[in-house]
């Protein structure tokens, strides 16, 4: 089996998303959610492993974003070699700041973190994110033959484009 | 509906004229548009069933009963009965209005129905001295006998002494004041105020669990905070009620306290009070101050300036500095 835990401060997202997780029937992949870290410690002796920890960010809501940071604190440091990937939504919209999409992939690009794209209004881009993000927890998971998860990381983590620190000109 | 309540106002103030007029204008060929034909019906209809200016006048008072949320309704509550108050029924109620009214008002027309659900309905058109009654703006005051609640729409500066006098004649206190809870659906202040929706009530130890939102839940699906959210949902339920809640569309709340900003040392010094006025506005406030609190964006427990909303049945408030000490952590509100 495969675990994974979404972290979404909204806790709106991630309830379509692990639904269209464990559709997958090739693998039994079991859904954790969670709103922020620190998580409840009464749960932490029946928690499983976790494979992969995915952030949900809605770039339109800067509290999703300061509480995704906040939680990054409490996770152990274990998880940053390929066991941890940002996602993000509304990326599209008009009213996110530039700054803010700018912030989120430096922090991805900190990290070695891969940083995922997602639209999350329509079942069709539900469905495109869960697949996205099944081919990085099979990987996480170690189910991919001559692969850890480090290594899928190196290939997959967020770059900076080198014009990010000039103003843009939207 | 606008529109067509305009011509009806049009044609009460023709049904002033005499019949020549009415002649003259049904000669005119129909209109083509739709509200000119709506329009020069309506007067084919008055003039054949020779109806008259109350005639109309009622017409209009059973639409807004049968329509009560429409427009802006303001709440003012009786204070002081005396012995016999709760012995005024409805006659007495209407004669004894009429009666105090009139003494103080020449030009005026009063119409009082009893509506379904116990509520007494009054139709007040002014005039003054020089004119007749104005019914294209009348005010219409619904009260509940028994309870001290009076809902007002359309209230003239002109006329609120003289209704705050008639009213508590009429319901045998001995004065009215403003009940700071106003709203477009009468039916939702109505409800607020008597508590006539589903609440509930605080308990010490937590119910047997509440049934899944998502009954259906996934076996590899797991909510880590499940408890949390469940916790959070119960004490916005508690501080906003279950289920359907009355509409309301705004708050206001009027501040005169010191600056609190731990970041902010010069606005903090200042010795005067900050004055400033904070206004939510919402297609149902309630609804989406309860889900605020649910979801986590409004901390829990839910502050005691958002839960008097619901629990005192207001949504004007005036906030002040009661205690100086730093030991009130929130502001004190005032009656």
């Amino acid at each position: 089996t495969q675990e994974t835990l979404l972290v979404e401060s909204e806790e709106h997202f991630q309830q379509s998303l692990a639904e269209a997780l464990v559709e997958e029937t090739s693998v039994t992949v079991n859904v954790r959610l969670a709103k922020s870290f620190p998580l409840p410690i009464e749960n932490d002796e029946s928690r499983p492993r976790i494979d992969l920890v995915v952030f949900i960010i809605n770039l339109t809501s800067e509290l999703s974003f300061q509480s995704a940071e906040a939680s990054l604190k409490y996770l152990e440091p274990g998880y940053f070699l390929g066991k941890v990937c940002f996602m993000v939504t509304n990326a599209r919209s008009s009213s996110v700041p530039a700054e803010r999409l700018d912030a989120v992939r430096r922090l991805a690009a900190s990290l070695h973190c891969p940083l995922l794209f997602a639209e999350e209004q329509t079942p069709q881009g539900v469905t495109n994110a869960a697949e996205r993000l099944l081919t990085i927890l099979k990987a996480a998971a170690g189910f991919v033959p001559f692969t850890t998860p480090l290594y899928l990381s190196n290939l997959t983590r967020c770059t900076l484009p080198p014009d990010i620190d000039q103003p843009s000109f939207d | 509906m606008l529109t067509q309540h305009k011509q009806l106002a049009q044609l009460q103030t023709r049904c002033q004229t005499p019949e020549e007029d009415m002649q003259s204008f049904r000669n005119f060929p129909a209109p083509s548009s739709s509200s000119g034909g709506v329009l020069w019906r309506m007067a084919h209809i008055v003039e054949e069933n020779k109806l008259t200016l109350t005639h109309l006048a009622e017409l209009e008072m059973i639409h807004a009963m049968e329509n009560p949320n429409q427009g802006m309704w303001y709440t003012f509550q009786l204070l002081e009965p005396e012995n016999d108050a709760q012995s005024v029924e409805l006659t007495q109620f209407k004669q004894q209005f009429k009666c105090h009214l009139s003494e103080l008002l020449r030009q005026m027309s009063v119409k009082i129905k009893k509506h379904t659900d116990e509520a007494v309905w009054i139709r007040i058109a002014l005039g003054s001295s020089f004119s007749k009654p104005n019914h294209l703006k009348p005010t219409y005051v619904v009260h509940y006998l028994q309870t001290p609640y009076v809902f007002v729409r359309n209230l003239t500066s002109k006329l609120k002494p003289l209704l705050s006098q008639a009213l508590t004649l009429a319901t045998r206190h001995q004065g009215v004041k403003e009940a700071n809870l106003s709203g477009r659906n009468l039916t939702s202040i109505r409800d607020l105020l008597m508590r006539q929706y589903q609440q509930v009530f605080p308990t010490k130890y937590r119910s047997p669990p509440e049934e899944e939102d998502q009954p259906v839940l996934n076996q590899h699906i797991e909510k880590e905070q499940g408890g949390v959210a469940a916790h959070r949902r119960h004490m916005a339920h508690q501080a906003f009620g279950d289920g359907m809640l009355p509409q309301l569309q705004s708050a206001v709340y009027m501040l005169d306290t010191k600056f609190r900003d731990p970041n902010n040392r010069t606005m903090t010094e200042r010795e005067e009070t900050f004055k400033c006025v904070v206004k939510f506005s919402s297609i149902d406030l309630l609804e989406s101050l309860r889900s605020c609190a649910s979801s986590g964006i409004a901390s829990a427990p839910v502050t005691p300036l958002l839960s008097s909303i619901p629990l005192k049945g207001r949504n004007y408030f005036v906030v002040t500095d009661n205690t100086p000490g730093p030991s009130s952590q929130g502001h004190q509100t005032q009656n």
